[in-house]
């Protein structure tokens, strides 16, 4: 107890931490800071995009960028939990776990903690005394003291308790068959695909309805990389979409809601409504379940700010301009595309541009 | 289907074959599916034991002709290789308990609609077998089970490319996204971006 109270008082100075007052949903009112838009991760490393295998190490980035740390905690942390909540609230099923991956939760909650209080101890800390672990989240106020590996102690399952304090989505992978399945998941800011749906299926089904993949071999080789992916070296890739307001919920379930949102756009409002969305893909190997942890941090740009920086908004507008008609109609852009380049092509002068992503 | 590329997750089906690796043989089949299972009688017949688990119905019975064949013609002991069931329930009944008597080695076939394939699977999975060691061939029908990813209700027997969900009535886009869990093609709302512009509707899973 003495222990606890001392954390509190520690993380008590913290509260007035700098996370947005903003929405991903209703009014909108999300936005990014001149710091938020400097950090993001830009995919965009030559003037014409198609898939590949993008891979590398997970390793730490630079000092504040979005992967210093295993899982970015960054200024939207509080809405989006907020939005979680509310996702989860309307509909229960964007959380499921088959019962057989009760070892991999527990890697899960073991892994997040670890890492946000290792790397965000102004925010989180977890005191562990053999069995009974601690774990404190100042920024939500939730403080827990529970029994590693009896799920009867926690409020809710582990998976579900540290993917609502986690910003991103989350699958678990059980490694069987020659093949990966996804046999559990978190899933509250998808890019158009149904937890629901897709829950039990193997890497191939999963991936499915990716177009243009599977002629390139794409899917054969991520799958046999990862299935060789070891313990302590995650790795990560970055992948891309957009999406009309700064939504994170813009889920197949919920598609009546923002699939009409898709013909509001004009050649006048191009510019705050539609968002460049960028995927942080991060996969770790777990120590008990030999499952992996597929982790999926989505964030958002209006075009507006990209607009600040001349060479991102230059070749965006060559890369939407000639993307493959599959990826177009995947990416749900085509029917925007129009307006979306009357507004893109103002910005770009045809310069020629360095290559890669970085900001010159 | 959906233009321009295929979607991995549509199985697709061939015809059954004896797997002569083995140590018996259960065949399960519905209504139609009954041909396909004629046909399989006619290839040279495996040296273990077969057992037929038969669901007629109400527009396909070859009940006659499957014990014809197995009793008169291949001059099997009808008790052992043929037993019809005249309710779903009692052939899934069946089915669990012969998957709890067979051992390692028993192959199992599948024929009928798609739905009743994956039901197969479903069940034979509560006994350890996996989806890669059921044979399967989809007889006569097409005809889709369409999950409603709005409000998760399954329609059966679509035979169109658009199906209104007997769930919540929603216009749906029959997708080639294929769950084996739910043994259903993904429906997804056609007209959620303009409200009643829903494109012509066509019969083409007959």
């Amino acid at each position: 107890m003495n222990k606890l109270d001392h954390i509190q008082a520690e993380t008590a100075a913290f509260h007035h931490a700098p996370f947005n007052e903003e929405t991903f949903r209703g009014d909108y009112s999300f936005h990014n800071s001149a710091k938020g838009i400097k950090r993001f991760p830009y995919p965009f490393e030559q003037d014409h995009y198609m898939y590949s295998v993008n891979i590398e190490p997970h390793q730490p980035g630079k000092p504040g960028a979005i992967t210093e740390h295993a899982f970015d905690i960054d200024e939207h942390y509080v809405a989006e939990c907020e939005d979680k909540r509310m996702t989860l609230e309307q509909d229960a099923g964007r959380y499921a776990a088959l019962p057989h991956m009760m070892d991999a939760q527990w890697d899960f909650l073991e892994l997040t903690m670890e890492s946000l209080a290792r790397d965000y101890p102004q925010y989180f800390s977890l005191l562990k005394d053999g069995e009974r672990w601690t774990w404190h989240n100042s920024v939500l106020g939730i403080s827990d003291s529970f029994i590693f590996g009896d799920a009867s102690t926690l409020p809710m399952e582990p998976f579900e308790y540290m993917g609502r304090q986690t910003q991103g989505d989350f699958v678990l992978l059980d490694q069987r068959e020659g093949t990966l399945f996804a046999d559990a998941g978190f899933i509250t800011s998808q890019a158009d695909w149904s937890l629901a749906f897709d829950i039990g299926m193997s890497w191939h089904e999963w991936h499915g309805p990716v177009p243009q993949v599977d002629k390139m071999g794409i899917m054969d080789r991520a799958l046999k990389f990862l299935m060789s992916l070891q313990q302590g070296k995650p790795v990560r890739r970055l992948n891309w979409t957009m999406t009309v307001n700064p939504r994170l919920d813009t889920s197949p379930e919920h598609y009546p809601e923002w699939g009409p949102d898709r013909l509001t756009v004009t050649a006048e409002n191009a510019g705050q409504k539609a968002h460049l969305r960028v995927e942080l893909q991060a996969m770790f190997r777990l120590p008990r379940s030999n499952a992996i942890l597929f982790s999926i941090r989505c964030y958002l740009l209006s075009l507006e700010d990209m607009a600040t920086q001349p060479k991102w908004i230059k070749r965006f507008h060559r890369v939407i301009r000639d993307l493959h008609p599959d990826l177009l109609e995947y990416k749900g852009i085509k029917v925007y595309h129009e307006p979306l380049l009357q507004w893109l092509a103002p910005h770009d002068d045809g310069a020629v541009l360095s290559e890669g992503a970085q900001l010159d | 289907m959906q233009a321009g590329y295929w979607i991995r997750s549509k199985p697709i089906y061939g015809g059954l074959q004896w797997q002569h690796k083995a140590q018996a043989h259960v065949i399960i089949a519905s209504g139609e599916g009954g041909r396909a299972v004629l046909r399989l009688l006619q290839q040279q017949l495996p040296p273990q034991a077969i057992k037929v688990l038969y669901l007629p119905e109400a527009q396909a019975d070859h009940s006659h002709a499957l014990r014809h064949m197995l009793q008169d013609v291949l001059g099997l002991d009808l008790a052992s290789a043929l037993s019809r069931h005249d309710t779903a329930a009692a052939l899934w009944l069946a089915l669990d308990e012969v998957l709890t008597a067979s051992r390692m080695g028993t192959r199992i076939y599948a024929a009928g609609d798609e739905a009743f394939l994956w039901q197969v699977a479903a069940q034979a999975a509560l006994h350890g077998v996996l989806n890669a060691d059921i044979m399967r061939e989809q007889a006569a029908s097409l005809a889709r089970a369409v999950y409603c990813v709005h409000c998760k209700t399954i329609s059966h027997h679509v035979n169109t490319n658009i199906a209104t969900c007997s769930g919540c009535q929603r216009q749906l886009l029959v997708r080639d996204h294929f769950s084996r869990r739910l043994g259903a093609y993904m429906g997804l709302m056609i007209d959620a971006e303009e409200p009643g512009n829903v494109p012509d509707i066509l019969e083409i899973y007959p």
